[in-house]
């Protein structure tokens, strides 16, 4: 037996992948979300759709879990890890300042705190720097919030549990739109590598 | 030779009697409806099979009682009857036993297989993102924070984050090479 099930083969009217997304966030307004559901119920195709957009939202959370992206994060993210079981390594150190640091096999997520007066800052850029100050890599235009006083900033684990003994500088910049860069704050990290492995990249 | 059903053909047929072939198809129609209504709401795997198989219960009770007095809403009636027994669910007030009890060996309720992503491409993709969209879909996805809160970290305007979160889901899809 098959059907149709006035189902249609080929949905007249498809649901965006952004609106189905938003619906998983639950980010819908009431009556659009019971519209929605009323489709659902009568569509198979939608449905397929949905769960792509459930599979993105799952790679998200798992990638998310793994610490392996380096990113911008907030202190509800390292709550929600903590609750989840996640073991969270984190640095402070203070702005103009160093710190000793290194990851053991069981930290899954990897935290620097940075502290900085961010207030009237235009654009923020992070400059990743090798021991010399020589930038390695940028993060452009990081999401920040001028009244925090901080940014926390995750580093990929996977890097930091391969990476040998070695010093990282961190530099927080305000880009002006000119152009011009003025220094926020530096900082020091200091790794020593406490998993085996190669004494250099 | 293949029979052609809708949704109120299905209906009368489950009422007339013991059509089993019927049942089969309202629970291989309807199943998978219902599963992903579960897991949007209940966020549980295990629960949204629960559910599933507690509304295709409820759903075959009625049908065979011939309650469903308009056939050609069964969508709506499977559809109100999710949305009940979410809430009773969270109410803790459970028929569950009951019905299991009557009815559960009956069901051949298989689960659709899960849609699984290749994460290295996923990882590399998220990495792609500009600063401001890989915190914004990270803060959404796993956080599961509302777009106020969002806002209120990044200091922008809920519609803003809704934009920027737009914009990356966008992006990734294409980049994922899912987009249509």
């Amino acid at each position: 037996m098959s059907q149709d099930s006035g189902r249609p083969a080929n949905c007249a009217n498809p649901i965006d992948a952004i609106v189905l997304a938003d619906y998983w966030l639950a980010a819908l307004p009431a009556a659009e979300e019971e519209t929605l559901e009323e489709h659902l119920f009568t569509c198979d195709e939608c449905g397929a759709r949905l769960r792509e957009a459930i599979a993105l939202a799952e790679g998200l959370r798992n990638l998310a879990r793994e610490g392996s992206l380096q990113m911008v994060v907030s202190d509800a993210f390292l709550r929600r890890a903590a609750e989840e079981g996640l073991r969270v390594r984190q640095y402070s150190p203070p702005e103009g300042g160093s710190v000793q640091c290194t990851v053991t096999a069981e930290d899954n997520i990897l935290i620097g705190r940075l502290a900085a007066d961010l207030r009237g800052a235009e654009r923020v850029d992070l400059s990743i720097c090798d021991e010399r100050g020589v930038e390695q890599s940028r993060m452009r235009n990081i999401p920040v919030n001028p009244s925090e006083g901080s940014v926390i900033v995750q580093e990929s684990i996977t890097f930091a549990k391969a990476a040998p003994t070695s010093t990282m500088i961190m530099r927080l910049l305000n880009v002006e739109e000119a152009g011009d860069e003025k220094l926020l704050g530096e900082y020091i990290f200091n790794h020593t590598r406490s998993l085996p492995g190669p004494g250099a990249w | 030779m293949e029979i052609e059903l809708n949704d109120a053909e299905l209906v009368r047929l489950i009422g007339c009697g013991d059509d089993r072939e019927a049942e089969a198809e309202l629970f291989r129609r309807m199943a998978p409806r219902i599963r992903l209504y579960g897991l949007r709401h209940l966020r549980d795997e295990h629960a949204s099979d629960d559910l599933t198989q507690q509304v295709l219960i409820t759903t075959l009770e009625a049908l065979r009682t011939g309650r469903l007095r308009e056939p050609e809403k069964l969508a709506s009636f499977v559809l109100g009857t999710c949305r009940m027994t979410v809430l009773n669910l969270r109410r803790g007030t459970e028929r569950k036993a009951h019905l299991l009890e009557q009815y559960g060996a009956e069901l051949p309720v298989a689960a659709q297989p899960a849609i699984t992503l290749d994460r290295d491409l996923l990882q590399r993709c998220v990495q792609g993102l500009k600063e401001r969209e890989r915190t914004v879909v990270v803060m959404s996805f796993y956080d599961e924070e509302t777009g106020s809160d969002v806002a209120g970290f990044l200091g922008i305007s809920e519609a803003n984050v809704r934009v920027i979160r737009h914009r990356a889901i966008r992006q990734l899809r294409e980049c994922m090479g899912v987009a249509r």
